[in-house]
């Protein structure tokens, strides 16, 4: 999304405006105050006598407040401005400005302060074109306040505008006739809270009774960074990066209405404001070493909602993952199905991949232990109702062919999985990662079971599971002339074979055989896939490529950071760390966060990583990916009680510490110290791909 | 009283209900409104099993909803989800309760298995 647009934070509740402050959406701005998938005001706009506002600076204080400096516009540089106002605006238990009008004559002016105001209660799906709203539109003015309504049968939505100081207020806002002393400053403060039925505020109207007072924010924020690790580099930018992960990450918090008061990552601002499968687990995995708790919470919620019925509106069956879920208009009134939605192949598997590796890394048995249905109903869906072919893969094809998605992997835009020559397969699709996933799930189940259940046959029959699909994968994806593995199979069981990054989550998931993953990694790390910031979605030459398509040739810093993960798990130390370095470089230019996906330009051709148009940022595993990274590069890895750690760190990062790593075993140290020169490496790789290396020696850490 | 409601809460308290979960412990009343007043039904969970009544007790979850929309629910012909989100069914106290009760309800009639849109084949290894 536009960069230009300054955004406001808080879980499902954020404001976007304009650099001046100022709300006024259109289809192609969409700015606003929104609140559990609905936009409560579409209009915000500030003027004095008849004139809107210039920016000259924007304090951005933190995730949940921000200050905007304003002076009228003024034609020419050598006229100072009269007067200047200071917008401060915070959100977190609703949204209030404080504005503040400073006169710099050296006399009394007069002024006329107006405030545009109004709301077309859009649902978040609806925001690119609002058009024939079923509802009927109110507004009323009672007691000096502006309210504003919506309402479709029994669903109510509300915005209410209040003043501290007295102003006329219209149908279309307020308006303030002041006078200023001469170097006085008068101030206004504008609350306003988003309500549902009975005019309650929403969440309390959903949940029905009134809630705990929210902590306030600051102490909340001190809290979390205080509790995260503590980094040390010789490189600046990458401790900026990682402060920038750890506060973009506790913004991106959200607490659902069902998840009892604990919060998950949602996925990203501002199209993906909700808790989703996918991205949720993605996140918390890469998260797991520094803020285990968002694992613990996503755990829990995905399990309150796991598939229970068979459902084709929502592509539900039992023991499903969820996809996404939503708070509002069309999916109340089932316009759109995130109610919720489990278009995901993926995320059931992976959903038993985290709880593995969040005990791994905790130690928590008893979630294991009360989780212990929900995973096997979990593992039961992989064969029962993922295997849609019956033939021992994981497969998806949609059943609401009207609203629901056609591609149910991460890459879920209709045109990511295709032939070399770029056409597309037939409805019915097994991706090569929805194997790899299933595979681990089986083999981590396995764990759990033996270890946690008590259930030696059960884990013994996955394990068996597990090496057939490891086999049977091996011989049904393998490209023979291209050496590397198919994208996909067709519903005939034809090899879709455009070649992509998804592979490269082949080796995160150790489905490969391992005489075959240093032709992935040559494959990875070279010039179709390798853009030198990152491996690309999909390879030049292929037949769909295109350097900004979605998931067609963009770099995505998420898919980099669990390709990374599994080089380092098939000994390729060197090429995980040209990953993390170009993707960390990449994050300097964009001030330590990582938007979505960036274009899939050679490196060299642009010098600068190109912002995919509509990417969203922060974005979830977008944030969680520079964490993810340090986990590569110090090769941390937990062991029985111990965290284990193997340095592979590029020479241009030089020293790195990172204090304090939360685990089984209370908490832990990790260092690293550059020793990897990549641009000389580069240089040999033109002629040979190296042979795995396994780092430096592997070295226990010290509790702390 | 409502045939079908009965007949649902019936069905649960007898045989209680396998899908609900460990973690579905609590009480619930529901709260069915329809020309002539409100009918209660008062659930008391634990361990998939469900102990019925029509006590108008202090619950730790409440349903407040229109008789026939619950009527429908009870059939797979209409969503408590989506109820909620329309406002038409509201909850007060645990939501993740409610949640988890959801459950116990049908699927949409007619729904499908995913196999059913697959072709033919015969597993392979």
């Amino acid at each position: 999304m536009n960069g230009d647009l300054v955004k406001l934070l808080d879980g499902n509740t954020f404001v976007v405006s304009e650099a001046n402050g100022d709300i006024d959406a259109s289809p192609t701005t969409p700015t606003g105050l929104f609140s559990f998938d609905t936009r409560f005001l579409s209009k915000w706009r500030l003027y004095i006598d008849g004139e809107r506002l210039t920016a000259l600076s924007i304090d951005d204080i933190e995730y949940f407040e921000v200050r905007f400096f304003l002076v009228p516009y003024v034609p020419t540089p050598d006229i100072d401005a009269r007067f200047s106002v200071i917008r401060t605006r915070s959100i977190g238990n609703g949204f209030s400005e404080r504005l503040t009008v400073v006169n710099h004559e050296r006399q009394t002016v007069d002024l006329q302060i107006r405030v545009e105001i109004g709301s077309d209660f859009a649902d978040l799906f609806e925001i690119k074109d609002v058009r024939n709203k079923k509802g009927t539109y109110s507004r009323l003015i009672e007691n000096g306040d502006l309210r504003l309504g919506y309402e479709r049968k029994a669903f109510r939505r509300q915005t209410l505008i209040t003043t501290s100081k007295p102003a006329r207020v219209d149908e279309g806002g307020l308006t303030y006739d002041i006078h200023i002393g001469p170097h006085e400053e008068w101030v206004t403060e504008l609350q306003v809270k988003t309500l549902g039925v009975d005019g309650l505020p929403l969440r309390e109207s959903l949940q029905g009774r009134p809630l705990p007072v929210n902590p306030q924010m600051r102490q909340n924020l001190e809290r979390w960074l205080g509790e995260a690790p503590r980094l040390t580099s010789d490189s600046k930018s990458l401790t900026m990066t990682y402060r920038k992960s750890l506060v973009d990450l506790a913004a991106l918090r959200f607490t659902p209405l069902t998840a009892s008061g604990r919060a998950l990552p949602a996925a990203g601002l501002p199209w993906f404001m909700a808790a989703f499968g996918r991205d949720s687990i993605f996140t918390s995995l890469q998260a797991l070493p520094f803020t285990p708790e968002l694992a613990d919470t996503t755990l829990r919620l995905l399990a309150t909602i796991q598939g229970a019925v068979l459902d084709d509106f929502r592509d539900e069956e039992p023991g499903k993952i969820l996809h996404e879920l939503r708070y509002g208009e069309t999916s109340g009134f089932e316009e759109q199905p995130h109610s919720a939605y489990y278009g995901a192949a993926d995320a059931t598997s992976l959903y038993v991949v985290l709880l593995d590796e969040y005990e791994r890394w905790t130690g928590d048995a008893a979630l294991v232990r009360l989780l212990e249905r929900h995973a096997r109903d979990a593992l039961h869906w992989i064969d029962e109702y993922g295997d849609i072919a019956g033939d021992g893969y994981v497969w998806y094809r949609r059943r609401n062919e009207q609203t629901g998605l056609e591609n149910q992997c991460w890459k879920d835009s209709w045109d990511s999985i295709s032939f070399r020559d770029g056409r597309l397969p037939g409805p019915l699709r097994a991706t090569c990662e929805l194997q790899g996933y299933a595979y681990d799930a089986k083999l981590r189940g396995a764990r759990l079971a033996r270890e946690f259940w008590n259930d030696p046959a059960y884990a013994e029959r996955l394990e068996r599971e597990a090496t057939e699909l490891k086999t049977r994968f091996n011989r049904d994806f393998w490209v023979e002339d291209g050496e590397y593995y198919a994208l996909a199979l067709d519903g005939d069981g034809n090899q879709v074979d455009a070649l992509t990054s998804n592979m490269g989550h082949l080796l995160w998931s150790g489905i490969l055989e391992p005489s075959r993953a240093k032709k992935v990694a040559e494959h990875l790390l070279g010039p179709r896939l390798f853009s030198g910031w990152g491996v690309r979605t999909m390879a030049t030459g292929e037949g769909r490529y295109n350097p900004i398509g979605y998931h067609v040739g963009t770099v995505w810093p998420f898919d980099n950071s669990f390709i990374a993960w599994g080089l380092r798990r098939y000994g390729f130390a060197d090429e995980a760390a040209m990953i993390a370095e170009g993707i960390l470089d990449a994050a300097q230019y964009f001030q330590g966060r990582l938007p979505e996906a960036f274009g899939g330009y050679d490196r060299e051709q642009t010098r600068y990583p190109v912002e995919y148009p509509t990417a969203c940022s922060p974005q979830a595993w977008s944030t969680g990916t520079p964490l993810l990274l340090l986990r590569t590069m110090l090769g941390m890895e937990p062991r029985r009680d111990h965290l284990v750690t193997r340095p592979a760190v590029p020479l241009s990062i030089g020293r790195l510490e990172l204090l304090h790593i939360p685990g089984r075993w209370g908490r832990a140290n990790a260092f690293g110290r550059g020793r990897l020169d990549l641009r000389k490496q580069k240089e040999l790789r033109q002629h040979q791909i190296m042979s795995p290396v396994g780092g430096s020696e592997l070295s226990l850490s010290s509790a702390s | 009283m409502s045939d079908r409601a009965e007949q649902f809460f019936g069905e649960i308290g007898q045989h209680g209900c396998e899908r609900l979960l460990e973690e579905a412990t609590g009480t619930m009343r529901f709260e069915l409104e329809h020309e002539n007043g409100i009918e209660y039904w008062f659930l008391s969970i634990s361990n998939a099993n469900v102990e019925v009544s029509r006590d108008k007790r202090d619950a730790d979850t409440v349903l407040h909803l229109n008789r026939t929309l619950f009527d429908r629910m009870t059939v797979g012909e209409a969503n408590l989800y989506t109820a909620w989100v329309r406002n038409e069914l509201r909850i007060q106290g645990d939501v993740r309760l409610a949640r988890l009760f959801q459950r116990v309800l049908p699927g949409p009639r007619g729904s499908r298995h995913p196999r059913t849109l697959a072709p033919a084949r015969r597993r392979q290894a």
